[in-house]
């Protein structure tokens, strides 16, 4: 089981990967969401803000209602987000739930790609 | 902790259109008119209402899985839950591959109709503009917007049931055999054609994560089951009313046929553009969900890495849009020499029938294995329904495959590929993979997590 701090971390991580990535910045600019990353088996809430192609991590759920809610076990979460794991495998066992448009849940996937590659 | 509500949601009407939109296509009426064929007098409405009603089954007992398990990943994960991963990941293999062929027998059939229309231009450039166009779009990631759906699918289904009221007005048409199907085995291979009929009514599932409640996809596919099942029925006796059965069953254009004989010119002007809407719904929809899965197979090392390949402009899976380009073309040339489009209808009307099958199968192993798990829908009384869905389907697919044994010999060649497939190149994929991201790079993670982990 993962604690709060190393979701923080890997999400942190994410960030950092995605600032580095110029092209993925320019693809998003017209992409404006807000992700929850929910844990299901610890007390752990985050936000991912996506404006004008800037990615902002938070801790804490939104203020308004988000686009997509993406919950999976606190190790799952971290072990994705720090891209130690693609999303598509424990999203096709079950592991990963997110709830959202179909198009937001692959444009996530591909964020993870360009990110962390394969 | 409280129910997080989404932005945008979608309503029942846009489910209800999605599920009988996807099912609403060009070779539904070629499917139609089979089971007419099938049966003696008047009695093809009751082949079809029993071929909804026992879609209904089916739709229950997607209704439970979807339920419990809300993912667009649909029965790739319903079966791995349920029996195990190789299993539903061979299915799933063959399942797409089948939905290209319908998508090979739908592009064909509606050049057909399209030539028909303007003599002039062959069906190959139709194919080829069609293909073109769809891939097109996909690449670019331009969408179908919910709206636009709603209206081609609710005037579709207006325009097939005044059609088929004109058409019955036409001829003062009174049934005279209604109930004279000539035999048991003609009623049995009806219905099983006629499941062919609302083949992807489940294909809304994937929309689980973009409603409120999955008992709106469960009210949505039984609304759109039961819609399709009276529009069907309806508009197939107008059909066979109007036209000799015989001319309608040789040709992969009835529904032209019967426009044209009702309404002159402007019949075909009416059918040609109801069915160009009605194809590219389902069309791009096909084109869609298999490209995903193609895509989503390279993610998780099932399919070679080139198969994940994204534009980097649109933010689209280019390379399984294009693999799919090149195999619906390939298709659909064939199928245009050969002429051969009933086998691909007859091939996804028995694999449907599999899927209906083991979706009532997976219904009955997971309430035994996973009795405690959440059901927010749960089929009342008992096994009684999914084993119903188990039992028919089963026994439909079986007829299928003792009417026409060349779809029962393409589906266990397809079957033992898939299988070979998953056993045999899944793991050396999946093996290079481990080998290369650990020769890559060393896992980010920092390391104190295994030990705490403790694995």
């Amino acid at each position: 089981m993962a604690t709060h701090e190393e979701i923080t971390g890997s999400l942190q991580a994410f960030g950092e990967g995605y600032q580095k990535n110029k092209k993925l910045k320019i693809m998003n600019k017209d992409w404006d969401r807000v992700i929850l990353i929910k844990a299901a088996d610890v007390d752990s809430q985050h936000t991912l803000i996506l404006k004008n192609g800037e990615l902002t991590v938070t801790e804490g759920t939104p203020a308004g209602d988000p686009d997509l809610v993406v919950t999976a076990d606190s190790e799952t979460l971290a072990d994705l987000f720090y891209g130690d794991i693609t999303p598509t495998e424990p999203y096709m066992n079950g592991t990963l739930v997110i709830k959202g448009s179909e198009d937001d849940i692959v444009r996530l996937d591909f964020i993870s790609l360009m990110i962390w590659g394969e | 902790m409280s129910e997080v509500q989404l932005k945008k949601v979608l309503t029942l009407r846009t489910v209800v259109a999605t599920s009988a939109g996807l099912t609403l296509s060009s070779s539904t009426f070629v499917a139609a008119v089979q089971v007419a064929g099938f049966l003696a007098g008047d009695a093809a409405w009751l082949a079809i209402l029993t071929g909804g009603l026992l879609c209904m089954t089916a739709a229950l007992c997607f209704s439970e899985l979807n339920g419990m398990i809300p993912s667009a990943a649909g029965i790739r994960l319903y079966f791995s839950r349920a029996f195990n991963d190789r299993t539903a990941l061979t299915v799933s293999i063959l399942y797409m591959a089948v939905i290209l062929g319908v998508i090979g027998a739908e592009s064909y059939v509606l050049a057909e109709i399209l030539n028909e229309a303007l003599p002039s231009v062959p069906p190959m450039v139709w194919i080829l503009v069609m293909f073109l166009a769809v891939t097109a779009m996909n690449i670019i990631g331009l969408k179908l917007a919910g709206g636009f759906q709603d209206t081609i699918t609710y005037g579709l289904m207006l325009s097939l049931v005044t059609l088929a009221f004109i058409a019955l007005a036409r001829v003062d048409f009174h049934l005279t055999a209604p109930m004279d199907t000539g035999g048991a085995m003609g009623l049995i291979n009806a219905v099983a054609v006629g499941v062919f009929l609302f083949v992807g009514f489940e294909w809304v599932t994937p929309l689980a994560e973009e409603v409120t409640h999955s008992r709106l996809i469960s009210r949505g596919m039984l609304l759109a089951v039961g819609l399709l099942s009276i529009i069907y029925a309806v508009f197939t006796v107008g059909m066979t009313a109007t036209v000799p059965r015989a001319a309608l069953t040789g040709s992969p254009i009835p529904q032209l046929i019967f426009a044209r004989t009702i309404l002159g010119d402007i019949g075909v002007v009416w059918m040609v553009t109801l069915t160009l809407a009605a194809s590219i719904t389902t069309f791009n929809a096909g084109l869609i969900s298999v490209s995903r899965f193609i895509y989503a197979s390279a993610r998780e090392h099932v399919l070679p890495p080139v198969f994940s390949k994204i534009s980097m402009r649109f933010f689209t899976p280019w390379v399984a849009v294009f693999t799919i380009f090149i195999i619906g073309v390939a298709i659909s040339t064939i199928v245009l020499f050969t002429h051969r489009y009933l086998v691909l209808v007859n091939m996804a009307a028995a694999m449907e029938s599999i899927i209906y099958a083991l979706a009532g199968l997976a219904v009955i192993v997971l309430r035994r294995k996973m009795p405690y798990a959440n059901r927010p829908y749960r089929i009342p009384s008992g096994y009684i329904i999914p084993g119903v869905s188990v039992v028919v389907f089963s026994i439909l697919a079986l007829a299928i495959f003792v009417t026409f044994p060349q779809v029962f010999f393409y589906l266990t060649l397809g079957l033992l590929i898939c299988a070979w497939y998953v056993s045999r190149v899944v793991p050396v994929i999946k093996q290079k993979y481990q080998a290369k991201k650990s020769a890559a790079r060393k896992r980010r993670r920092p390391m104190i997590q295994t030990t705490k982990a403790g694995d």
